[in-house]
């Protein structure tokens, strides 16, 4: 994944939040549970952000290392481009 | 949690595999819209986050764009279930304005001839029209097959129709044998050459779509040595009002006649969700019999379908004669084994 990519979800998917502080991702015909990290990275996607941005912030948010939190979104954001829940090039989708 | 709306069990299509009540007689007493508004409100009030509009053919009704408006109004997901035969441009913009998140559309098999004799009228160009018009606009697609015997060895076929179009989701769905589809089940049910077949077909183009296509396959119950987890557990996560105003805990459940089910016009989602006396029965797993009791598998499967244990055995409490521990299940292997007819022989009107 490049760094600089600007990330923006596919269509149909949405972030939602619930008044007891859980967030999940709404997708086609499923929602998937979000951690806290998770759920800072995914509200960040706008398709502005970059990547790096992005895990830029869940570091100054959690207490992880840069490597951690580097590869965290990255896994996170390679699982849902996979199912077309994010859209990580231009133009795609 | 989610919410299917059967807004109306009208259709002009006459599939052999429907899972909708053979006699509609009860049915024709539809909730207006202000209904399904209030029924809406509650559900998102009690936690509903996903609500599907299906049928019958949910485009029927013509305030189907004021529901999907008021849905997405109350914050929930919405997903439209359609055939397809009336989604026309006209259309498709009210949904969007409504602010629609996702459509599925069904295809009865990839190639005219045999869809539109399963559908047992002429559909299947006007279908693939809605569905091209609706991937080119700013909404999530996916595109359905039901699998039964008749289209089981097109799946090859419907996987590159999907590519084709640049369908992102696709789901292939073995026919779960309730209303008309268990009426007509010796007709539909599937060869097992045919689902190992097709099974490695899936298998191999979803290797080869990742990343361009998901593949959803739900496979035909019958032929597992486990049953499904039908609704993941009654009464856990899921919800059906159908169209005049009953709450099932699973699409399928009106046909069990020994339960009583309560309607939407008389009291709130929330209490019969809490404490009906439907929702509650097989809730859990405190009402299970042996062998599902002391089975390591109750949580994982809950039983299977309450559905199925009645229409095969009478008795919604029993386990789900899918499972090769059910006392009953040499039902499920000689319905397996004695597909034989050629031709679907009933058809709603």
């Amino acid at each position: 994944m490049n760094d600089a990519a600007r990330p923006r979800f596919g269509k149909g998917v949405k972030l939602r939040h619930d008044a007891d502080g859980t967030a999940m991702l709404l997708v086609p015909e499923g929602a998937l549970a979000l951690n806290a990290p998770a759920a800072v990275a995914l509200e960040l996607v706008d398709g502005e952000r970059s990547v790096d941005e992005i895990v830029a912030a869940v570091i100054s948010r959690f207490d992880v290392t840069l490597e951690r939190a580097h590869a965290d979104v990255h896994e996170l954001f390679e699982r849902l481009e996979v199912r077309g829940f994010l859209l990580l090039r231009q133009g795609s989708g | 949690m989610s919410l299917l709306c059967e807004i109306t069990y009208r259709c002009n299509l006459q599939c052999p595999y429907c899972y909708n009540p053979l006699s509609l007689r009860d049915y024709r007493d539809e909730l207006s819209t202000e209904q399904w508004c209030v029924v809406l409100a509650q559900a998102a009030e009690l936690g509903v986050v996903q609500t599907h509009f299906s049928g019958g053919e949910p485009t029927l009704r013509r305030d189907l764009p004021a529901m999907v408006a008021f849905a997405s109004g109350a914050g929930l997901y919405t997903n439209l279930i359609t055939q397809g035969t009336f989604l026309e441009d006209a259309l498709l913009d009210e949904l969007l304005a409504a602010g629609l998140d996702h459509v599925q559309i069904s295809i009865q098999a990839p190639e005219a001839a045999l869809a539109d004799r399963i559908a047992g009228t002429t559909a299947h160009a006007r279908k693939l029209e809605a569905l091209e018009r609706a991937l080119r606009r700013d909404v999530a697609v996916t595109l359905n097959c039901v699998l039964h015997r008749l289209n089981h060895d097109a799946i090859g076929d419907a996987i590159a129709l999907a590519e084709r179009l640049g369908v992102r989701r696709l789901e292939l769905a073995n026919v779960q044998f309730y209303g008309w589809a268990y009426r007509n089940r010796l007709a539909l049910m599937p060869t097992r050459e045919q689902v190992e077949r097709g099974e490695a077909v899936v298998t191999a183009a979803r290797e080869r779509l990742r990343g361009a296509m998901e593949i959803a396959y739900v496979p035909p119950d019958y032929f597992d040595d486990f049953p499904k987890p039908c609704m993941n557990g009654w009464g856990r996560q899921f919800m059906t009002v159908t169209p005049n105003g009953m709450a099932l805990p699973c699409p399928a459940a009106a046909a069990i006649r020994t339960l009583h089910f309560e309607n939407v016009r008389d009291r709130a989602l929330r209490a019969i969700w809490q404490d009906s006396e439907a929702f509650c029965r097989y809730r859990g797993t405190a009402w299970m019999p042996e062998p599902c009791r002391s089975c390591d598998r109750r949580e994982i499967d809950w039983g299977g379908c309450r559905c199925q244990a009645f229409l095969l055995t009478g008795d919604a409490g029993a386990t789900d004669p899918v499972c090769s521990l059910s006392a009953d299940h040499r039902l499920v292997v000689a319905l397996r084994e004695g597909n034989g007819q050629r031709e679907p022989v009933a058809r709603r009107a």
